[in-house]
């Protein structure tokens, strides 16, 4: 338990961090302060109420806990462009990204930690020779890239897949969950999660090979073996169980991480998701958008670093069960 | 595998500073994968060096049929070896010149972070205490950043420069390599020869770049090794969403421009194709060359 | 016998090192046998083979290993792979040097007991979880501790359970590799009297694989003492250690305090083992024997009985044992190294 609040504070610690490296960031933006905050296309008195709400008028230091305060209360200011508050776009958008990267996330993973345990067994072998160095290859390709030539291949040339957007035009649906949940909406999805695995499978594929075979050279595989175990329970039960860790570890770092990385895939299939929302606020100058979107992303991967850290405890007892004198 | 019963490396005494260069310029003659990493990058060095032979025509030139037409999306051919844009510019060109910034963002990041990265984990480790509680946490601070956004807003705001991307990508990967040097540091920090080394009355400046920085040298070079290949991509990619430098040819702004003027229903391939497979032959030459020196220097810390 | 090594080859490749070849013969010709319900010690420095020879018996070797020759005989069956797979564990079964490696650390021990009592042995759950209880009892260990994780156990608490795992499916032979050499001494010997009463009470027959031949001599009946892949000399641990025969068995009794008398001072055998890749022509002790002659240098020695017909020793001497094992106790003897050592 000390453990878990330890973890908690840390990375509380660090997502304040982040905010305050962004708080200072927007201040000392060219320009005016205030320009961060005030579009010149609101009147006099919204001007006003925005320079209140904010304390621009009093000096950093305090601006810089009302900034705090305002955060807490999930206040980010107004969106230049759309005239409406921060925080109700980005948790329209929000979940258009979370389940672009959970699904794509959940397939990458599945498919590295089983190909990854499998090419270990074939260590030595020209698929491993084969194989090795064109999931590096992937890993090297930019995600943009991957996502173009299959938006080429399987949308513009086979038609297979819409080309971008999350519906098709004209589609009504009563509500959010709906929406998600229609054949219209996965088959928007489909392009940008082939994309996004085709990417991350590379992490846990290769993080499970060689932990597999790290493992398989550990002493109480060798037991396992000695013990008469058939071959399946010992690289299953034994071995890939072991190997396990880290990548799941690595999967919950990769939700954070890859929703940082979604801002090109989001870009490249407009999928209308944060990432997307950040460049889009980034091009036209709109800071508060811009500074609600990248808080949103850190928030997540602050998230998911907690969630690393106590899966983590869950899976490996050397964490979470202390040592009995 | 045979490669288990050899010993990894055995226990080091202090290594000179030529001895580690020897070696790290060595390596790469033993390892395939190292081997071929370098070999692409040599190939790449030499088409930056010789881009005005290569392609003399300047890249963002207009080019124009004989009849005088505007040679817009000209297939791949003896002509156009990649075929021209929808502006009529020449796309091998293009791909040619590009390789200059490619490598001049790849290098200039790798320089930054390796030594940053390195002096940082160097002092840190070595020293401990409180300079290195105050150096690890700005390194925790750094690696919270979420990467591509924060690439994003600093160019955004900033100006879409070459030389605040590679500023952004720099900030962002430096602490990486000094964790895992200071780590490093933690354990030769220990060793006999460095005992002994305090015992004669060397000083800990001294103690520190001639003693245990060589041993860690190729660490350094592992983590450029890899930053080459991040802050190209990030190049690109910066590139692709609008933020980039728009004065100068790069692989992702080819890629952008591909994708705006829709080369993609077009189906011309030619056109974004090589772009992507040139950064994916940079940056895994990154890997390979990275992959080799762990196997070498480092065996422990494979698959970390 | 219980069990019978004979002529037992084991051979590693590796890249080809300076001395060429590329093949390690880290046990090259073994012979040695176990006497049902006797402590047979396998005594030698590391790298003398002997883990490598019971690990080969329990057929895991590493990647890199090959059994390229010999017999292992086990109740008059002569095993390969397929009739050593069926009587691993339930037969014969192996406690590790380093019990911590050895236990998969993200289960219980007790889950760990249970998968071998279910897994390998006909007991069913309700069964296996009594039995597992049992086994604790008979190993000293406290029932609740089954649902411990390795890491959680003291060094002596895992080696006991490893013990008990060990004992799980009732085997005849127990191969113990360095079962007490990562403990304090005191553990050592709670092991080691542990390892003694239950060998009397399940009539187990033990190998116990050490480099200390003190340990040899507080728990074995026979020992068998191993030099570069080769056995050299073995019989009854009272013949043995009180009148070796062999000069390489007269320096390690030099080079261990003895638990039995007041220890003389310590002499360690100067020089290293040979290289296995490359060993040396004749006696491979020769480059290290203060007794070497001319002749040993050249052709093999067979390992011979003595008198006695239980004790044979591997050594041309070996008619003037006597004289030589009086001249070993002086250390002198030992600091004059070979003449032959650098022929």
């Amino acid at each position: 338990m000390r453990l878990v609040v330890e973890r908690f504070a840390h990375n509380a610690l660090a997502l304040l961090a982040v905010t305050t490296i962004l708080f200072f960031m927007f201040r000392l933006m060219p320009g005016t302060p205030l320009a961060a905050y005030i579009n010149e296309n609101l009147n006099a008195d919204q001007q006003q109420a925005v320079l209140e709400q904010f304390g621009l008028d009093k000096p950093m230091w305090q601006q810089y806990f009302i900034y705090l305060g305002n955060l807490a209360q999930g206040e980010l200011g107004l969106s230049f462009f759309q005239r409406r508050p921060v925080l109700t776009i980005l948790l329209e958008v929000l979940p258009n990204s979370l389940i672009l990267t959970l699904v794509s996330l959940i397939i990458a993973y599945a498919f590295g930690v089983l190909a990854g345990a499998w090419l270990a067994w074939k260590r030595g072998s020209w698929i491993e020779r084969v194989a090795v160095p064109a999931v590096l290859a992937t890993r090297a390709a930019p995600e943009f890239w991957i996502g173009m030539v299959l938006l080429a291949l399987l949308s513009f040339n086979a038609g297979w897949f819409p080309s971008g957007g999350a519906s098709s035009p004209g589609m009504a649906y009563t509500n959010a969950f709906q929406r998600m949940a229609s054949w219209d909406y996965l088959h928007h999805l489909a392009l940008p999660v082939l994309t996004l695995a085709l990417y991350l499978q590379g992490l846990p594929l290769l993080l499970m090979r060689s932990n597999m075979l790290e493992v398989m050279h550990e002493e109480f595989v060798t037991m396992a073996r000695m013990k008469g175990f058939s071959e399946w329970r010992i690289v299953i039960r034994h071995a890939a169980r072991n190997a396990l860790l880290p990548v799941v570890t690595a999967f919950a770092l990769g939700v954070g991480l890859s929703m940082g990385g979604n801002v090109v895939v989001e870009t490249v299939f407009s999928w209308p998701g944060i990432g997307r929302l950040l460049v889009q606020a980034v091009s036209v100058l709109d800071y508060p958008l811009a500074q609600g979107a990248f808080l949103m992303i850190a928030l997540v991967l602050a998230v998911m670093n907690f969630v690393a850290d106590l899966l983590y405890m869950v899976l490996d007892p050397r964490v979470s069960h202390g040592r009995k004198s | 595998m045979a490669e288990r019963a050899e010993p990894a490396i055995p226990t080091r005494s202090s290594w000179s500073l030529l001895g580690v260069l020897r070696r790290i310029v060595a390596m790469p003659l033993h390892d395939p994968f190292a081997f071929t990493g370098l070999v692409i990058y040599v190939l790449f060095a030499l088409v930056a060096l010789f881009a005005d032979q290569l392609a003399p025509a300047d890249p963002l030139e207009i080019l124009f049929t004989k009849t005088g037409k505007l040679a817009a999306n000209v297939a791949p051919g003896a002509e156009f070896l990649l075929g021209t844009t929808n502006l009529g510019r020449d796309i091998y060109g293009e791909l040619v010149h590009g390789t200059r910034s490619a490598l001049a963002v790849g290098l200039s990041a790798a320089i930054i972070v390796a030594i940053v990265g390195t002096v940082v984990g160097l002092v840190a480790g070595y020293f401990g205490g409180t300079t290195d509680a105050i150096l690890m946490r700005i390194a925790d601070m750094a690696l919270s950043l979420p990467f591509l956004p924060f690439v994003i807003v600093l160019t955004g705001f900033l100006g879409a420069s070459t030389s605040n991307i590679v500023l952004a990508v720099a900030l962002l990967l430096w602490p990486n390599s000094a964790r895992v040097i200071r780590s490093q540091v933690l354990t030769l920090r220990e060793r006999a020869y460095v005992e002994a080394a305090r015992v004669t009355g060397a000083s800990q400046w001294r103690i520190l770049f001639v003693h245990i920085a060589p041993n860690i040298l190729p660490l350094s070079f592992v983590y450029a090794a890899i930053a080459i290949g991040w802050a190209i991509i990030t190049e690109a990619s910066v590139s692709f969403l609008g933020f980039g430098d728009s004065t100068s040819v790069s692989w992702g702004m080819m890629l952008q421009d591909a994708f705006s003027s829709q080369a993609l229903s077009r189906g011309q391939y030619a056109w974004f194709v090589p772009p992507g497979l040139c950064i994916i032959l940079v940056v895994v030459a990154g890997f390979f060359i990275s992959r080799g020196y762990e196997e070498v220097f480092m065996p422990r810390l494979r698959g970390r | 016998m219980i069990l019978e090594v004979d002529d037992l080859q084991i051979h590693y490749s590796t890249r080809a090192g300076p001395s060429g070849s590329g093949v390690v013969r880290a046990v090259d010709g073994a012979s040695f046998a176990v006497p049902e319900g006797r402590i047979v010690g396998l005594v030698g420095e590391s790298g003398c083979g002997k883990t490598t020879a019971v690990r080969a018996i329990m057929g895991v070797l590493a990647e890199n290993g090959r059994r390229a020759g010999g017999r292992v005989v086990f109740k008059q069956q002569a095993l390969d792979e397929a009739a050593t797979k069926k009587l691993l564990w339930r037969d014969i079964a192996y406690v590790p040097q380093s019990a911590m490696s050895s236990l998969d650390p993200v289960y219980t021990v007790g889950a760990q007991l249970v998968e071998v009592l279910t897994k390998r042995g006909n007991a069913t759950g309700r069964a296996a979880r009594a039995r597992a209880v049992e086994l604790f009892d008979l190993v000293g260990l406290s029932e609740n501790r089954l649902r411990d994780y390795p890491h959680q156990f003291s060094g002596g608490m895992r080696q006991r359970a490893a013990i008990a795992i060990a004992l799980a499916l009732e085997p005849s032979l127990l191969l113990a590799d360095e079962p007490v050499t990562a403990l304090d001494v005191i553990v050592q010997r709670q092991i080691l009297d542990m390892l003694r009463e239950l060998q009397q009470r399940l009539r187990l027959s033990i190998v116990l694989v050490t480099h200390d031949i003190s340990v040899v001599a507080y728990l074995c009946d026979d020992v068998v003492v191993m030099y570069a892949g080769q056995v050299i000399e073995s019989g009854p641990v009272r013949d043995v250690l009180a009148r070796p025969r062999h000069p390489y068995t007269m320096g390690l009794r030099n080079a261990f305090p003895d638990l039995l008398s007041d220890a003389l001072e310590l002499v360690p055998i100067s020089g290293s083992p040979p290289d296995l890749a490359d060993p040396p022509p004749g006696c491979r002790f020769a480059p290290r024997c203060p007794f070497a002659l001319a002749a040993c240098t050249t052709g093999t020695v067979a390992i011979a009985s003595g008198s006695d017909r239980t004790h044979r020793s591997a050594c041309l001497r070996d008619g003037e044992a006597d004289q030589l094992r009086k001249a070993a106790l002086d250390p002198e003897t030992w600091l004059r190294s070979s003449s032959f050592a650098t022929s």
